[in-house]
């Protein structure tokens, strides 16, 4: 009597199909994986991803196939509690973590992930930018609590690795529903220039790149410098910037760039990746809505999860992985989006449109926490 | 003879059968006809003969009228009057006329009843809950319980006609009636089958309980009591029949009296018991009907948990789709089966998995709603309904609206209908027809019609469209969609403008519109792209794209291969709307060039990287009104026809665009960041500004402005007086002045009239502000954290509604799923065929959608107590039938017990009066949800049938549970602490694996287990806190996990056999099965009782030490008593044996001396009795003597005490004269 599954072609999404799946607990298979490439089949960091998935679930079934291009994947229930996960290198942290986020609030116990790995590289969310932006977001949703933090305990740059981030989530029974339909003014503008393993003056020359370029429009910035060293430094140099706009009603925006990895392209100048970040930052508040761009499938996820009640979200321009995974939440949850475009007034100086997402809720609720 | 009125005019006698005649036809005419005239009144009497039928009229002007009450106003009783109430206004206020009694007597008295208050009142919170009642909801269940032969159908009956003036033969099936204004009722009847029990207590807002008062509660009724109390408790209503078989008056209100009190034990204090007291003609009385009808219409339903989280059908029409052909070939073959019924509970979602009870979970294939068979009158301000509003829905028992049979249809309608409908109907009974058809098969009919275009001209006929019945049309689909989908896409392969040409035709065509309009519609495309001319039952999709662009008037035809090609027939039809802007056109044309550009470069390279189009779409969409559904979903129909695609054409036509574009996109990078390609260069001020008001140094609107706040302010607390320096600040007038001088500097002619606008806005606003802030202040203290939430939760609920009230129901279907109140259809593959071949109306159908991960499977693990009227224990590892979420099945649990440390021990058997927890194989449920366990649902015990009720608490997928197990060895060697044992392990490994594990001996000494021993096998060294002896066991205590037998049994209860339906039987208990085969258990023959055989106890002798034997005195001192040997020979006596003379001697003096000794003995006797004579008479005398003895004395002291007397009176005398 086991619930219909899914099929998918390629290892595009990969991600959100597998934690739809955990969620919602319909089996799926992935076919096709790079099965035309020179090298087919999943890579190291899609193999420790599903790894890091079944260290999370209790009764899993995975099943890949001799060349690994077809995956095969029944979720067994969340269960949480202390993982530790050493993440493969190819990819950040931040791959692995957002993940995480959208499965640690379901879990039987709560969530303490150590994960070990490369914490900035220029593909991925890093970590610093999930934990300022992402955090508040799940907030607004419910989940929050004393132990709801991610701690970067060590830094590591890409290709080397070696930094460490823990993240802690506590367990949810329901989701809130949100209105986020104003995203307010914003009031002030925050950001983290890291730099390991070189000069520590690099921090210094990115935070007064930075604040040139946004001190046009605010005075309230302030970006700190965060150089680590030793032991917790990790393995490459690099450095880079985060930068967060914070807005009256509680709303986080960011942008973010971290130096090209040590010894792939062109090294860059600290000046240029400042203003160039806080560049990405006004194209993000350009942008606009309530929710940044990296986290919008993960609002409209809590959206979905949320009760039987109506959620409305206000988003910039929905990205092409958005819409995917607003596909996905149809197969997964047959929940399908009200979206409505809202075009600002002529004379409102505010961006460019935005997207009012408005659906109804499944009524999950936390099917693995144990009540007593 | 008992009669209730007789006082007319004129009379109808009628005879018992013109009355039975007058209730099955003209009854409720006569009823209503009776309603309109108010003089009028019947009368019903029992005689013996029969009715007596008397309707009497007091029209007549004879009838006098009652004496009017006039008021006194003279006279002693008005004068007492107007006293009484001018003393009334003296002593008005009592606690100004006496303010000690309301003075405070004791604070700490005072303090209790607050508290006592506070508490009572905090006691009637509920947590609040978001309502979601839906604005039309559906109708209410009602199911009615009871024992057979109690009354249940007559009481339906009795209620339907109560409500709607129809009489129902059979009840089978629900009846849906509308009882009132604003409600609906579904009556169910439940028979007593213990599955139907269940099952329609999941479903049940209100209970019907019938009770028979003559015989009182059977098991049943309690029975179900305790389903209701696990599923959630529905309203509970009582009713009595059968209450006039009591003869005594007393004995029938003390039965009322006892059951009343059961019952409310049962339900709740005070729970309403309803006494119907007796039959008048197979049917209750009316007027008692009508108060139960009263009470059912005005009562409230509290949400109950699982309802409303679950949205469920309790089915009440149900057909069989499948292919008449393919039943006939194969009778046994799967059937497809349509389900219609109103939803309920929560917001069914198109594809979702149910469960139906009795069968099995199943996808759902396609749901639909259609339009409300038994609607709610509409909106109007009368009273009471009318008769064409009282409506009744009751398909399955051939009642109300369509009754379908194989092959036709049948329109039943109710009398006085018929006139009214027949005028409206005779003009365009087509299309009454087609509507009556089309809502219920918009779908097939959808896909009938698109055949029907590509089959040939002749079907294009819209009569014929309009003749086809629903299992033709169902046949057609089924044989020629996909012909007619490879069709098309060869179309689109050859052309393309042919292709668009095509979807447009086959558009019109799929809205079911009549295909005469095609030709007109082509010709008027190139002119207008108005949708006026599409009918109104057009594709779904077409609807939501209206709903959403407005703009853009034109519906483009929905051919929705891709988002692009969408976009591009868009454009065209903007192009020619002539409302559109030149520049807006302008810029569209330049855009549709540059597609047109890429569409000729070759499919390949337009659909490059769905990244960039979709930043490009976006871009796109800044200019016109863009389509982001489209782009996001895509349309349905794209979906299901791409499917197709890869299925029929395989190989063949593998280079399809939208195909290969996917795959190019299918093993991209993995990145949920979105780079911007937007080329906004940020140095520029211009695009600077663009973003100026996202920040707090930015422009704020209207209302927010810090300027504006500042001003609002003033205006509200400009004007006060500074108390201690007599200053009045008094706010500048020409301030608001000058602002609204600038505002209306340009336009002076209509500034007049603004003016007063304005100003009277900012009245209002100020009002408004005003009382706001007064509000929020007064309220401020009184605001608790539950009014708070509850006000949070009142939000919530006013969205909900809001969010999507203003759409149609087509589109809005979409984005929440089907709004409980419905009327839907749902389809469902692959039913079994003895659903179909075995359906019972009498049995409900229903169907309950289940949560996102509901129809997995997993461990269990619950809590449960076994039932305290369930006579036997339960045993771990028996099948058990359990009933929880929507399923009935039936599985093995386990049972457990948690230890203190949280370990879970496994129990052989439930514990008599408590809780322990079980744990199955089952359904995923979510925690919380109670269930019910039966040892088997056939047929009927006398006994109490729940065995088990409890609440899920945890879901997993592995268990925990261990039982205990002593493993138990020998000391063979014993060393001072150090003991090697044996017999525990057989291997060394068995050993390694222990080492370190504690050990015990039974005599309580604890040790460890050091390391094994090389021979013999399994051996090993333990060492323990104290010596060992040989006869000492030791022991190691261990647990060892028990795993959970994976059995999951649906109870397929609905596909038996009519009339068997109750006696399903699955897995047998061991118990059963021993039964059954004859097995008795061998019993272990140490526990058998043997005869007691007690061997005889010796004792040794006691031997005492020499010194000892010395020591003691001689009385301790054993004796050497030697036991006498045998006499030697020696000194062994010879026995004399005598001569016959010496043996007549002897015998002689033998005689004389017997005679001798009697003589003496005699002698003696006498002597005995003399002397004791003589005793009595020595002992005689003596008294005797002693008597004289004592008389003697007694005469000398008298004697001496007289002479003493005188002596001392003498004396006495001589003594005054010495004084």
């Amino acid at each position: 009597m086991a619930s219909h599954g899914l099929t998918y072609d390629g290892c595009n999404f990969f991600r959100q199909r597998l934690v739809l799946s955990t969620l919602s607990g319909k089996h799926v298979k992935i076919k096709n994986i790079r099965s035309r490439d020179d090298e087919p089949g999943l890579r190291d960091f899609e193999a420790s991803f599903i790894r890091l998935l079944d260290k999370v679930t209790n009764g899993s079934r995975i099943e890949i196939n001799q060349t690994g291009t077809v995956l095969f994947y029944q979720p067994g229930l969340l269960y949480g509690g202390p993982v530790e996960h050493d993440c493969h290198p190819q990819r950040s942290v931040g791959y692995y973590l957002e993940a995480l986020l959208m499965l640690a609030p379901f879990m039987k116990t709560p969530l303490k992930a150590t994960l070990k790995g490369v914490t900035n590289d220029p593909t991925d969310p890093t970590v610093d930018l999930l934990k300022s932006t992402a955090l508040p977001l799940m907030k607004k949703f419910g989940i929050d609590g004393e132990a709801f933090e991610i701690k970067v305990v060590k830094r590591g740059m890409a290709p080397g690795g070696g930094g460490e981030v823990v993240f802690t989530c506590p367990v949810r029974k329901t989701i809130k529903p949100v209105q986020l339909t104003e995203p307010g003014k914003i009031k002030r503008i925050r950001g983290v220039a890291y730099s390991v393993r070189v000069s520590p003056q690099m921090g210094n020359r990115i935070v007064e790149s930075a604040r040139s370029v946004l001190n046009q429009f605010l005075p309230d910035i302030y970006i700190y410098t965060d150089h680590m060293k030793g032991t917790n430094s990790g393995k490459s140099p690099g450095f880079g910037l985060t930068l967060v706009a914070e807005t009256l009603n509680g709303c986080f925006l960011s942008a973010e760039m971290s130096s090209t990895p040590q010894g792939q392209g062109e090294p860059v100048l600290p000046e240029d990746l400042g203003r160039n970040c806080a560049k990405l930052l006004l194209e993000e508040v350009y942008r606009g809505g309530c929710v940044d761009s990296s986290n919008q499938s993960l609002a409209l996820l809590l959206m979905t999860l949320g009760q039987q009640d109506v959620s409305k979200v206000l988003l910039g321009p929905l990205s092409p992985y958005t819409i995917e995974f607003l596909r996905n939440i149809r197969d997964f949850f047959q929940i399908m989006f009200k979206i409505e475009v809202q075009t600002p007034l002529d004379d409102e100086r505010k961006g460019g449109d935005k997207v009012l997402m408005t659906c109804v809720g499944v009524g999950y609720s936390n099917i693995n926490k144990t009540v007593k | 003879m008992r009669r209730l009125s007789l006082r007319g005019t004129f009379k109808y006698l009628l005879s018992v059968g013109l009355v039975n005649c007058c209730t099955v036809t003209n009854f409720p005419f006569i009823v209503s006809s009776a309603r309109v005239r108010p003089n009028q009144e019947f009368t019903w009497r029992n005689s013996a003969d029969g009715l007596v039928f008397s309707m009497e009229s007091r029209m007549d002007a004879k009838v006098k009228k009652p004496k009017k009450h006039q008021q006194k106003h003279s006279g002693p009783k008005a004068e007492k009057k107007k006293a009484k109430k001018q003393e009334g206004l003296v002593e008005e206020d009592e606690r100004k006329r006496n303010p000690k009694a309301f003075s405070v007597q004791s604070a700490v008295r005072m303090a209790k009843t607050f508290h006592r208050a506070q508490d009572i009142k905090t006691k009637k919170h509920h947590v609040p809950v978001v309502d979601r009642t839906p604005l039309e909801p559906p109708p209410v269940v009602i199911v009615v319980v009871g024992p057979p032969k109690v009354g249940k159908s007559t009481l339906i009956r009795c209620l339907i006609k109560n409500f709607t003036r129809q009489k129902l033969g059979d009840i089978c099936g629900p009846v849906t009636i509308v009882s009132g204004k604003k409600r609906r009722l579904t009556f169910m009847e439940c028979n007593n089958d213990i599955n139907m029990m269940i099952d329609l207590t999941k479903v049940a807002d209100l209970v019907l309980m019938l009770i028979d008062a003559s015989f009182g509660f059977e098991m049943e009724t309690f029975e179900f009591l305790n389903i209701c109390q696990v599923h959630g408790f529905p309203r509970i209503m009582g009713v009595l029949t059968h209450l006039d078989s009591f003869k005594n008056n007393k004995s029938l209100r003390k039965t009322k009296k006892t059951l009343k009190h059961r019952f409310w034990t049962e339900v709740y204090q005070g729970a309403k018991l309803f006494y119907l007291s007796g039959m008048v003609y197979g049917e209750y009385q009316t007027q008692e009907v009508k108060n139960l009808g009263r009470f059912i219409s005005v009562m409230k339903f509290r949400p109950l948990v699982w309802q409303t989280s679950h949205p469920y059908l309790l089915v009440d029409r149900m057909e069989d789709l499948t292919d008449p052909e393919q039943v006939r070939t194969d009778p046994k073959c799967d059937r497809t089966v349509s389900l219609y019924g109103f939803l309920r509970g929560a917001h069914l979602k198109n594809k979702g998995q149910v469960h139906i009870p009795g069968v099995g979970d199943f996808q759902v294939g396609d749901v639909g709603f259609l339009s409300d068979p038994c609607p709610l009158p509409d909106a109007q301000k009368k009273r009471a309904l009318n008769e064409k509003e009282r409506l009744l829905y009751a398909p399955m028992a051939g009642v109300g609206g369509l009754v379908y049979d194989k092959d036709a249809v049948y329109i039943d309608l109710p009398a006085s209908h018929v006139n009214q409908l027949q005028e409206e109907a005779r003009p365009t009974t087509e299309l009454v027809q087609s509507l009556i058809d089309a809502h219920s098969t918009l779908d097939t009919k959808m896909a009938a019609s698109k055949v029907s275009l590509f089959t040939g001209s002749a079907t294009l006929d819209p009569t014929h469209i309009s003749q086809h019945t629903r299992e033709r049309r169902k046949v057609i689909f089924t044989q020629d969609e996909e012909e007619d989908v490879g069709e098309e896409d060869d179309g689109e392969g050859s052309d393309q403008a042919d292709d668009e040409d095509d979807v447009e035709c086959e558009e019109t065509a799929a809205g079911g519109a009549p295909p005469q309009k095609k030709q007109k519609l082509e010709a008027e495309r190139g002119r207008t792209g108005s949708c006026a001319e599409l009918p109104a039952f057009a594709d779904s999709e077409d609807e939501l794209e209206m709903s959403e662009e407005e703009e853009e008037a034109g519906t483009p035809g929905d051919s929705g291969h891709s988002s692009e090609e969408n976009e591009e027939s868009e454009d065209e039809l903007t192009d020619d709307d002539d409302d559109d802007g030149g520049e807006e056109l302008g810029k569209q044309h330049s855009e549709r060039e540059s597609e047109e550009e890429m569409e000729e470069q070759g499919a390949l390279r337009w659909k490059e990287g769905l990244q960039q189009k979709a930043a490009e779409a976006f871009l796109r969409q800044q200019e016109a009104a863009p389509n982001l559904r489209k782009l996001v979903y895509g349309s349905v129909v794209e979906v299901t026809e791409s499917e197709e695609e890869e299925e029929e054409l395989g190989g063949l036509f593998r280079v399809s665009r939208p195909q290969k574009s996917k795959k190019l996109q299918a093993n991209a990078l993995d990145c949920s960041r979105f780079h911007a390609d937007t080329g906004h260069d940020w140095d520029v001020q211009e695009v600077l500004d663009s973003i100026r008001d996202c920040f707090v140094t930015g422009k704020w609107e209207e209302g927010q402005d810090a300027a504006t706040l500042l001003k609002q302010d003033e205006e509200l607390y400009g004007d006060f007086e500074d108390l201690e320096t007599g200053e009045v600040h008094v706010r500048q007038p020409q301030d608001t002045q000058d602002d609204d001088d600038d505002d209306d500097g340009d336009e002076e002619p209509q500034v007049k009239m603004d003016d007063e606008e304005v100003q009277k806005n900012k009245r209002l606003e100020k009002k408004r502000r005003l009382k706001e802030r007064f509000n929020s202040e007064y309220d401020d203290g009184d605001s608790t954290y539950f009014d708070d939430l509850k006000e949070e939760l009142q939000k919530q609920a006013e969205l909900n509604r809001a969010a999507f009230g203003d759409m149609d129901d087509e589109s809005r279907v979409q984005y929440e799923g089907f709004r409980p109140g419905m009327y839907i259809r749902v389809e469902i593959g692959s039913l079994p065929c003895e659903f179909v071949t075995n359906f019972d109306a009498h049995y409900p159908i229903i169907l309950g959608g289940l949560g996102s991960s509901e129809g997995n499977l997993g461990y269990l693990q619950m809590r449960l107590k076994k039932h305290r009227w369930y006579e036997r224990i339960l045993k771990t590892k028996d099948p058990l039938i359990f009933s929880l979420g929507w399923r009935r099945f039936q599985t093995i649990p386990l049972f457990h017990m948690e230890d203190h440390n949280g370990r879970h021990r496994l129990l052989k058997y439930t514990p008599q009066h408590m809780h322990c927890g079980a744990s199955i194989w089952g359904p995923i449920t979510p925690q919380g949800s109670g269930f019910l366990a039966v040892q088997s649902v056939t047929g009927s015990k006398a006994s109490f049938r729940i065995a088990a009720t409890g609440v899920v608490l945890d879901l997993d997928k592995s268990v925990t549970i261990v039982k205990k197990l002593k493993l138990i060895g020998y000391p063979f060697k014993i060393f001072k602490n150090t003991c090697f044992v044996k017999g525990m392990f057989n291997t060394v490994l068995e050993v390694a694996k222990f080492e370190g594990a504690s050990v015990r001996t039974v005599s309580g000494i604890r040790g460890q287990i050091k390391k094994a021993l090389s021979s013999p096998a399994g051996a090993f060294r333990a060492t323990f806190e104290d010596r060992l002896l040989m006869s000492d066991i030791v022991f190691l205590r261990s647990w060892y996990p028990v795993s959970v037998p994976q059995l999951y049994n649906p109870v397929t209860s609905l596909l038996l056999p009519a009339g068997q339906k109750d006696s399903w039987s699955g897995m047998r208990t061991l118990g059963q099965l021993k039964h059954d085969l004859g097995i008795r258990n061998k019993p272990n023959p140490d526990c058998l009782y043997k005869p007691v055989v007690r061997a005889p106890r010796r004792f040794n002798p006691l031997h005492i030490p020499k010194e000892l034997q010395k020591a003691l005195p001689f009385k301790s001192k054993p004796k050497q008593q030697q036991p006498k040997g045998k006499t030697p020979r020696d000194l062994q006596r010879p026995s004399v044996i005598r001569e016959p003379h010496e043996r007549k001697v002897a015998a002689l003096l033998h005689a004389l001396s017997t005679v001798h000794n009697y003589k003496r003995k005699n002698a003696h006797k006498v002597q005995h009795a003399k002397h004791k004579e003589f005793l009595q008479q020595k002992e005689k005398d003596e008294e005797a003597k002693l008597k004289r003895q004592r008389e003697a004395k007694k005469k000398l002291y008298r004697v001496m005490g007289q002479k003493d007397q005188k002596k001392q009176r003498s004396s006495l005398k001589g003594a005054p004269s010495d004084l």
